[in-house]
C-alpha cells in the first residue's frame, strides 16, 4: 500500500512539473534572454595597480568605481567580441568606471521598451534610427550637447546626414556608431557572360533596366535567373522615390507623400521589373532574403547594404562581385541610411561617466579598429580617406552612398505603419495585380489613419 | 477538563491545521496571484488607458475599445481569419486523430512504432516544425517537386493560410490521437461483445458504441482544440509574420503586433483585443458544453 502511495505521489509530482512546463508557446518565443557578461576588468586593474605600486609610484586607486550598464543587440559572436575588446581597452584607460556589458538577444526593441517601462533600462544603449523619433519625443533620452562640449566633441566631426538623424529640437540625442547605405551589388561573372560593361557610379535608371533585361535567363524553370532583385521591402523601395525627386513623408512627418506622382512613378518603375519578368522578389524563388539569391547567382543585381559583404565572404566565398552607388533616376541620386547610435538614458545617474564610454567607443581610434575588422563603416568624416576604404571598393561604395541625396531610414513615430504601407503597396501590385496608383493610394490612406490615431 | 476548554482546544487544533494547509498553498497562491490574477486585472485596467510603454498609462476611458471595434485590420482580417482557422482546423484535426486512434487501437503489426511516429511531431518544438515546413513548401521545395506543382505556398494570398493550417494539424494530431487512444482503451470490452451478440458490425459498433462512449473525451479534445486554435500565434510568427497582405493575421498576432511590434505601441488596444479574445473563447466553450454534454444528459 505504501508503495502505491509513493508511486502515486511521484506521478502527481511529475504531472505538476509537466503542467508547469506547458507554458504557451507564444510566450516562450518572444521571451528574451538577457545575459550578463561581466567584462573581466576588475582583476586586470588590480594586477596593474599592484605591479605599479611595487615600483613605488603613487597611483590613485579610485575609492568608488562608478558602474555603467551598457546594452546592444548581439548580432554575431565576433561582433560582440569586438565590442568587448574595445570595452576592455576602455577599462584599462578608465579604472574608475566599471562598464557592465549586457547584450540583449532576441527582440531588442521589445526588451528595451519593457525595461524602460519598468525603469530598469541600461545607462548606455544602441538606438536604431527608425525608432529615434518615438524615443526622443517621449523624453527617454538624455540630450548630449553639454556633454559633447565638455570633451570638445563637435557634431561637425560626424557625417551630417547621420548626426542630423539623431537630432531633435536642436539637440543631439545620440552619437552614430556606424551606418550602412544601399549599394548596387552586381555579379561580375554574369556581366562578363552577357558581354556587358560593369555598372559605374554614373549609371541611370535606363542603364539598370537595359542590364536587367540582358542578364535575365528563364530557360531553366527550376533555376530562373533574374536581372534585378525587387523585393516588396520598405527598406529598399524608398530610394527609387528619392531618385524620382519625391519623398515618403513630408518634412515634419505629419503626412505621407506615398500617393504623390513621384512616388507612384517610382513604384511603377520598380514593379515593372517583376511585371516584365526581368526582376523578381526573393519569395518568387523561395528565399526570404535576396542576399541569398544573389549569392546563389539567381539575381544578377541586388540593392543591399554593407551587411551583405561579410555574409557573402562567409557563405558564398567564390562569388565575384562588386558594388557601386545606386543608379540615379530622373530626380537625381537618392539613397537610404541605416544607422544606430549610442544614446544615454534620461534616468542615467552618472551622465559624465556614461558620456566618457560613448566618447571612447566613437573616437577615431575605436572606429578605425571597427572599420579594419570589416564590421561597420565609421561615422567620422575624418576617416573617409582611410586606407581600408581606399583598398575595399565594395565598402567604399557603401560609404560614398551617405553623401548624395541620402535620407535616414526614419518615418516619424508611425514608422512601422509607413513600412507596412510601402511593403503591402508593392505586394498588392505583385500578388493581386492592382495598379500602383490605387495600391499606393490605399496605403497612403492607412498611413494617414495611423498618423491620426497616434496624435 | 471543562467543555469550554475542550472546545477551545479543538478550535485551536482546527486553526493550526488550517495554518499548515495555507502555508502549503502559499507558494502556489503567490505565483497564482502575481502572474495570473494581477496580470488579468492589470490587462483590464490597461484596456481603458493609452499606454506606449515609454510614458505612464494615461486614462482613456472607452476610446481604446471604440478604436478596436472600428479597426479594419482587426475586424476585416484578424477576426474572420481566426474564425476560419478554428472552423477548419478543429474538425479536421479531431476527425483525423480519431481515425488514427481507432487504427492504433487495433492489433496491428508495429503498433508501437506507428504510435511513436504519429506522436513525434507533438513533442517537437513548433518553431522547428514551422521552419521545416517553410523549407518543404518553398517554390523549389519537396512538396512542389514531388507533386510537380509550381505554387508559391507561403507567398500567395490564397495558399499561405491553408499551409499554416496544415502545419498545425500535423503538429496537434499526435497528442489528440493519444488522448483518444486512452479514451478508447477505457471503453469496456463487454459493450463490444454485447453489440456483436446483437449483430452489430464493425462500423455500427464504432458509431453506436465507441463514439457515444467517447463523448467526454471528444468534448475535451474539441474544447482544448478550440482554445488552442483561437490563440494560434507561433506558426504565424515564424512562417509569415501575418503576411502576405495580412492574409494570415490572426487575433493573437494583432495583440503581439500592437503590443510590441509597431513603432507606435498600442498596449491599451492590445489589451482590449486580449479581453475580447478571452470572452469569445469563454462563450464558445460554454456553448460547446451545452451542445456536446447537453445532448447526452438523458441517461443522467
Amino acid at each position: 500500500m505504501k508503495k502505491i502511495y509513493s508511486a502515486m505521489s511521484v506521478l502527481v509530482l511529475l504531472s505538476m512539473i509537466l503542467a508547469a512546463c506547458a507554458t504557451p508557446e507564444a510566450e516562450r518565443i518572444i521571451e528574451t534572454v538577457i545575459q550578463t557578461v561581466e567584462v573581466p576588468v576588475v582583476e586586470t586593474v588590480q594586477v596593474l595597480s599592484t605591479v605599479v605600486s611595487t615600483q613605488e609610484v603613487p597611483v590613485e586607486v579610485p575609492a568608488e568605481r562608478v558602474e555603467i550598464r551598457l546594452s546592444g543587440w548581439a548580432s554575431s559572436p565576433s561582433e560582440t567580441a569586438l565590442l568587448e575588446s574595445l570595452l576592455y581597452r576602455f577599462s584599462v584607460e578608465n579604472p574608475d568606471i566599471n562598464v557592465r556589458y549586457e547584450p540583449i538577444t532576441g527582440d531588442y526593441g521589445q526588451s528595451m521598451l519593457t525595461m524602460i517601462a519598468s525603469g530598469t533600462e541600461p545607462d548606455v544603449f544602441y538606438l536604431d534610427i527608425s525608432v529615434f523619433p518615438t524615443y526622443s519625443q517621449e523624453g527617454v533620452l538624455l540630450p548630449l550637447d553639454d556633454l559633447m562640449a565638455s570633451t570638445g566633441t563637435s557634431a561637425d566631426d560626424f557625417i551630417p546626414a547621420l548626426i542630423d538623424g539623431f537630432s531633435f529640437d536642436g539637440s543631439v540625442y545620440g552619437i552614430p556608431k556606424d551606418f550602412n547605405t544601399l549599394g548596387l551589388f552586381y555579379n561580375k561573372d554574369m556581366f562578363d557572360a552577357a558581354g556587358l560593361d560593369y555598372p559605374t557610379d554614373d549609371w541611370t535608371w535606363d542603364d539598370l533596366r537595359a542590364a536587367a533585361e540582358a542578364l535575365t535567363d528563364l530557360t531553366d524553370p527550376d533555376r530562373p535567373i533574374y536581372g534585378l532583385g525587387v523585393p516588396p521591402d520598405a527598406g529598399r523601395f524608398p530610394i527609387f522615390v528619392f531618385q524620382n525627386g519625391g519623398s515618403i513623408m513630408n518634412a515634419d512627418f505629419s503626412d505621407t507623400l506615398l500617393d504623390s506622382a513621384e512616388a507612384v512613378g517610382a513604384g511603377e518603375y520598380y514593379t515593372s521589373f517583376r511585371t516584365d519578368q526581368i526582376g523578381a522578389s526573393p519569395a518568387d524563388v523561395g528565399e526570404g532574403w535576396q542576399g541569398t539569391v544573389f549569392g546563389k547567382g539567381q539575381f544578377a543585381m541586388v540593392y543591399e547594404g554593407g551587411w551583405l559583404i561579410p555574409y557573402l565572404t562567409d557563405q558564398f566565398p567564390d562569388i565575384n562581385y562588386d558594388v557601386v552607388v545606386p543608379p540615379a533616376g530622373p530626380g537625381g541620386e537618392g539613397n537610404l541610411i541605416f544607422t544606430v547610435s549610442w544614446s544615454i538614458s534620461a534616468n542615467c545617474l552618472h551622465p559624465e561617466e556614461a558620456w566618457r564610454v560613448i566618447e571612447f567607443l566613437t573616437n577615431e581610434a575605436s572606429q578605425t579598429t571597427v572599420l579594419e575588422s570589416g564590421f561597420a563603416l565609421p561615422t567620422r568624416i575624418s576617416l573617409q580617406d582611410s586606407e581600408y576604404l581606399a583598398t575595399n571598393s565594395a565598402s567604399a561604395a557603401i560609404f560614398r552612398g551617405a553623401f548624395n541625396g541620402a535620407v535616414p531610414f526614419m518615418w516619424g513615430v508611425v514608422a512601422s505603419d509607413v513600412n507596412n504601407g510601402m511593403g503591402q503597396g508593392i505586394e498588392r501590385v505583385y500578388l493581386e495585380g492592382m495598379s500602383v496608383a490605387d495600391s499606393f493610394a490605399q496605403s497612403a490612406a492607412e498611413i494617414r489613419a495611423a498618423i491620426e490615431a497616434s496624435r | 477538563m471543562t467543555a469550554q476548554a475542550l472546545q477551545k482546544q479543538r478550535k485551536h487544533r482546527r486553526r493550526s491545521e488550517a495554518l499548515v494547509a495555507y502555508s502549503f498553498l502559499a507558494p502556489y497562491m503567490f505565483v497564482f496571484f502575481t502572474f495570473t490574477v494581477f496580470a488579468i486585472g492589470y490587462t483590464v485596467y490597461l484596456s481603458f488607458t493609452r499606454y506606449n510603454l515609454l510614458r505612464p498609462p494615461e486614462w482613456w476611458g472607452l476610446e481604446g475599445w471604440k478604436r478596436v471595434l472600428q479597426d479594419d485590420l482587426f475586424l476585416t482580417k484578424a477576426l474572420p481569419n481566426t474564425f476560419k482557422y478554428v472552423l477548419i482546423v478543429v474538425p479536421v484535426q479531431t476527425v483525423i486523430s480519431l481515425i488514427l486512434a481507432f487504427a492504433m487501437d487495433q492489433k496491428l503489426r508495429f503498433r508501437r512504432f506507428f504510435r511513436t511516429m504519429y506522436y513525434l511531431p507533438s513533442v517537437t518544438s513548433s518553431v522547428v516544425i514551422s521552419l521545416i515546413f517553410i523549407w518543404l513548401f518553398s517554390p523549389q521545395g519537396v512538396i512542389n517537386q514531388v507533386f510537380g506543382l509550381h505554387i508559391n505556398w507561403l507567398n500567395d494570398v490564397s495558399t499561405a493560410f491553408p499551409t499554416i493550417m496544415m502545419v498545425n494539424i500535423f503538429t496537434t494530431t499526435g497528442t489528440l490521437m493519444l488522448i483518444f487512444l486512452a479514451g478508447l482503451q477505457d471503453i469496456p470490452t463487454t459493450l463490444y461483445e454485447a453489440a456483436s451478440i446483437d449483430g452489430a458490425n464493425k462500423v455500427q459498433s464504432l458509431l453506436y458504441v465507441t463514439v457515444p462512449m467517447l463523448r467526454p473525451v471528444i468534448f475535451f479534445v474539441v474544447t482544448t482544440g478550440v482554445i488552442g486554435c483561437f490563440q494560434v500565434f507561433d506558426q504565424i510568427y515564424v512562417m509569415t509574420n501575418g503576411g502576405p497582405l495580412n492574409s494570415t493575421t490572426t487575433v493573437a498576432y494583432v495583440i503581439y503586433k500592437w503590443a510590441f511590434r509597431d513603432t507606435t505601441i498600442k498596449m491599451g488596444q492590445a489589451a482590449v483585443v486580449a479581453i475580447i479574445l478571452t470572452m469569445i473563447i469563454m462563450v464558445i466553450t460554454f456553448l460547446q458544453r451545452r451542445i456536446i454534454e447537453g445532448s447526452g444528459t438523458s441517461e443522467k
